[in-house]
């Protein structure tokens, strides 16, 4: 057992034993400690972090925590449930346009519309759900890549939501709590989405640990042994997509309601594999390991923009090389085991 | 006479030309350990995808405690009382021993996904109900000390084991083992027996697919003998031993004899 603990990469033992070790105090200190630093980093100015061209903040905004959002989501349905999906993107685009045509044509403001758009990218996702859901591996993954690409063309050949030009002068969300949503200051919206966000996680985790979390689990490790355990597997594959796309319409309305003008163009297949590639550079299945790869995947593009184009070779590089170091993500899914002497 | 709790009757399958099962009739009654036997081919395991639902037969019906279940999903038979096991071990490998009993378990109760997020009092007493039960069944089948490692860094008997014990989690009226004491030494096949029976004896029909005959002929109340998709011979051990077509199914006819 001591030589098996001295083998493993040893940071994450070293956590989780002070974690179980800890009482409720004291995690409840760390998790306020730990939130309090990530609301905090806006006000940061420092030149280490600091991205040249685009201000930290924005960076903050778009793409990390963004990212973080749609991975946590994309990584219920690819990394909990072992369903391909290359169209995540569809669920992003459908909240942004539900956010961009509902607050230029109706009364309503963005606090609103979100449910809207949560619940249209839900709907989208029982639509595909249903039929695609049916068809495993490959022949899935094509069909959520075409999903993908057939939102993107219906918007860009309908021209009552701005075609191809898209929709501009979206408003932003109305001041909440005393804090102005302005153009110029991308930080309330980073704050806005580290609150969703942690809501968010919150929600999966809770699921995680409980029946649907088994459930999903028993149907990446073997979907037909899960059937014959009696796990209504169309069921609890459905209610992936539902609980990812709603995931990914939120980060949709609020991207909306930042950037002001949303285009076709912003809701591409590269989106849907970039999002992919932080599911699984992160480590699949692992909510922690999903955002560390967002950030480490949003960050380093904005902070190689010195080299200009180039720094797209390094990117790649960077993927390939950590991809053969670890091969299963940053930080895999991996349950800490607890070994106990027989009883008997 | 017992009631009858699981009954083939007639089922016919065809893969393409091939004739999997020919009109074949087996039953397993209440508090008995039915076994089927067979060479290798003969139809076993398609007896029991066809039970649980994984095929559909071309004819003939299959009742569950006196409900046909035919055109049910796997998951709602497996619902209805039948709990199986694999030639091949299935289990859930990256979930621990316990996770794997619970996730059969909680198929019992009617919690859905919303209930579990924001956490009622019935998700929160189903959600107890299932780790019980799951640990409970551990401690039944002697792996309540492995109740929190991954079931694939478990050692190859207790593997086998927690596969039964995650679809005894199920409450089947019928519990279906298919070749459960594969690789299993001498010593290990006698205990898997006094399992067996432990669990008869709690309440769960057992029909056992297996090749060991010694284990077959020791603990089954009844033998039913498969060869090339076609019920031979039905019967208790011994007048099974005694069969001829049995023993020529196994060991082949001589050419100069028939």
């Amino acid at each position: 057992m001591a030589l098996m603990k001295a083998s493993a990469f040893n940071l994450r033992d070293k956590f989780g034993d002070w974690w179980d070790g800890a009482n409720s105090a004291q995690r409840t200190v760390f998790r306020i400690v730990l939130i309090g630093i990530f609301y905090a980093l806006p006000m940061l100015n420092n030149p280490i972090i600091d991205t040249p061209e685009t201000s930290f903040s924005s960076v903050l905004f778009y793409p990390l925590i963004m990212f973080s959002l749609m991975a946590v989501g994309l990584n219920v349905v690819v990394g909990k449930s072992g369903i391909l999906d290359l169209g995540y993107v569809a669920f992003f685009a459908i909240g942004a346009y539900t956010h961009a045509v509902l607050s230029i044509h109706t009364p309503l403001n963005f606090w609103e519309i979100l449910p809207f758009a949560m619940a249209f990218a839900m709907l989208a996702g029982v639509i595909l759900g249903l039929p695609a859901l049916r068809l495993r591996g490959d022949y899935l993954a094509i069909i959520t890549l075409g999903f993908g690409e057939i939102v993107r063309i219906v918007a860009v050949n309908t021209e009552a939501i701005g075609g191809a030009a898209g929709l501009t002068d979206i408003p932003g969300p109305t001041s909440i709590l005393g804090i102005e949503f302005t153009v110029m200051d991308p930080r309330p919206y980073y704050w806005l989405t580290l609150t969703l966000l942690l809501l968010v996680i919150w929600g999966v985790i809770r699921l995680s640990h409980r029946k649907p979390g088994r459930a999903w689990e028993a149907i990446r490790e073997d979907e037909d042994v899960a059937e014959f355990m009696g796990v209504a597997t169309l069921k609890y594959k459905l209610w992936a997509f539902i609980i990812g796309g709603a995931v990914g319409g939120l980060a949709g309305a609020i991207y909306a309601s930042q950037i002001r003008s949303i285009q076709p163009e912003l809701f591409t297949l590269n989106l849907s594999i970039m999002i992919l590639a932080c599911v699984v550079f992160g480590g699949m299945g692992n909510i922690w390991g999903v955002i560390l790869g967002a950030v480490i995947l949003g960050y380093a593009p904005e902070k190689l923009r010195f080299l200009s184009d180039y720094r797209i070779i390094f990117f790649g590089l960077l993927m390939v090389v950590m991809m053969n170091i670890r091969p299963n993500g940053l930080m895999p899914r991996k349950k800490r085991e607890h070994f106990q002497e027989k009883s008997k | 006479m017992s009631k009858k709790l699981l009954e083939v009757q007639d089922v016919l399958v065809n893969f393409g030309g091939v004739t999997a099962l020919n009109k074949v009739n087996l039953h397993v009654s209440e508090g008995e350990i039915a076994a089927l036997i067979g060479p290798n081919g003969a139809g076993k395991t398609t007896v029991f995808n066809i039970v649980t639902g994984y095929y559909t037969p071309t004819s003939g019906r299959v009742i569950v405690d006196g409900e046909s279940v035919l055109g049910l999903r796997p998951y709602q038979i497996a619902r209805k009382g039948l709990g199986r096991t694999f030639q091949n071990i299935r289990l859930f490998g990256d979930m621990t021993a316990a996770e794997n009993v619970a996730t059969a378990a909680d198929s019992l109760n009617k919690s859905g996904l919303v209930g579990s997020l924001f956490g009622g009092p019935r998700s929160r007493r189903d959600e107890a109900a299932s780790m019980e039960k799951a640990h409970e069944l551990l401690r039944f089948i002697g792996l309540d000390h492995r109740a929190l490692q991954m079931a694939k860094n478990l050692p190859y008997g207790d593997q086998r084991r927690l596969e039964i014990a995650r679809a005894l989690a199920l409450n089947p009226k019928v519990l279906l083992l298919d070749e459960p004491a594969a690789g299993f030494n001498p010593q290990e096949k006698i205990e898997l027996g006094e399992l067996i029976r432990k669990i008869r004896d709690r309440g769960f029909a057992v029909l056992l697919i297996e090749h060991d005959m010694s284990l077959v002929m020791d603990i089954s109340d009844r033998v039913s003998v498969l060869d090339f998709g076609q019920k031979i011979a039905e019967g208790t051990p011994v007048e099974i031993q005694k069969n001829q077509r049995v023993i020529d199914a196994y060991l082949g006819v001589a050419e100069d004899a028939s």
